[in-house]
């Protein structure tokens, strides 16, 4: 029993070690200068770090296949950037506290393409 | 009645044991007719049971069908370096999945901006979540529902597209990207 224990106590630690090392500042500088950071999900942010937060350029991408490069303040997509969807479509334009604000043009994967203003990731018609 | 009650006496020992068999099974059969006639559900529980028994083989298929998938995302469009599925995987790993992670509810979220407020104010909290294959479209939708109190104003917003993408584990399947646009 008493070593059934110490190796559960043993694999946690393992795992936990394993976790702490593959997550995290990864390479450079994440609190002020250029860096990469790997989150627990995989999700990877290489870019411009200020105080801590992801602010300039840099790009981030999702597991799942979003990959945003472009603009970032205060750790939220702000600015001129790019979105890359997993099915190939994208989204280039202006960026405001993460979401499409502004003019920007969206291209479906087919090639088909909407221009204009747009609000909160609403298109303005 | 005085002469078949001497007629019974005057038969064989083993004659008789058998008779008195014959009447134990006939009076076994008649108490579970009765019973089942008063507390059973009749065919209508034989068909409960067979559409379990079929879910269950199903089930079973699709199981077998998503461990021997490889482990990563599956997708259902072309132009990418991961895994494309045919036709008829799509829709088997449609019918196959039931979760959807977080990174596909944010993806979801960005042509959305009432549910990513509703999601991000409580706590990125999912009231349910759906997986479902369409016959007439021929295709894998699969969306969420959020809700809450969003300034003063309790709101439900659901959210629904086409799943394209899976993330295989080995173990299950599960959405990985919601066309919703």
């Amino acid at each position: 029993m008493k070593k059934l224990i110490f190796f559960i106590l043993f694999s946690s630690l393992i795992t936990s070690l394993a976790l702490a090392r593959s997550t995290g500042c990864k390479e450079g500088n994440c609190e002020n200068g250029y860096g990469k950071w790997v989150y627990t999900d995989k999700t990877t942010y290489e870019g411009e770090w200020v105080a801590t937060k992801k602010h300039g350029q840099g790009t981030e991408t999702w597991p799942n296949g979003y990959i945003y490069k472009g603009e970032f303040k205060e750790s939220q997509w702000s600015g001129i950037g790019i979105l890359f969807f997993p099915d190939g479509s994208t989204y280039e334009g202006e960026w405001a506290n993460g979401f499409m604000n502004g003019k920007g043009t969206f291209t479906w994967s087919d090639g088909k393409q909407k221009t204009g203003i747009w609000k909160n990731g609403s298109f303005q018609e | 009645m005085e002469v078949s009650k001497n007629s019974f006496k005057t038969l064989s020992e083993p004659v008789k044991q058998f008779g008195g068999l014959v009447g134990i099974i006939f009076l076994i059969f008649l108490t579970f007719f009765v019973l089942n006639n008063i507390f059973g559900e009749g065919d209508e529980l034989v068909a409960k049971m067979k559409i379990e028994e079929e879910r269950i083989a199903e089930e079973r298929k699709l199981n077998k069908l998503i461990s021997s998938l490889p482990s990563g995302v599956l997708v259902s469009f072309d132009g990418t370096d991961n895994f494309k599925l045919s036709d008829e995987l799509y829709e088997a790993v449609c019918k196959a999945t039931k979760l959807i992670p977080q990174r596909a509810i944010m993806g979801a979220n960005f042509l959305n901006f009432r549910a990513h407020e509703i999601y991000t104010i409580n706590g990125n909290k999912i009231d349910e979540t759906f997986v479902k294959w369409d016959d007439e479209k021929n295709k894998c939708f699969a969306g969420f529902v959020v809700s809450g109190n969003n300034v003063g104003v309790d709101e439900t917003v659901k959210v629904s597209g086409e799943a394209l993408s899976f993330l295989s584990t080995g173990i299950d399947t599960r959405v990985y990207f919601i066309k919703n646009f």
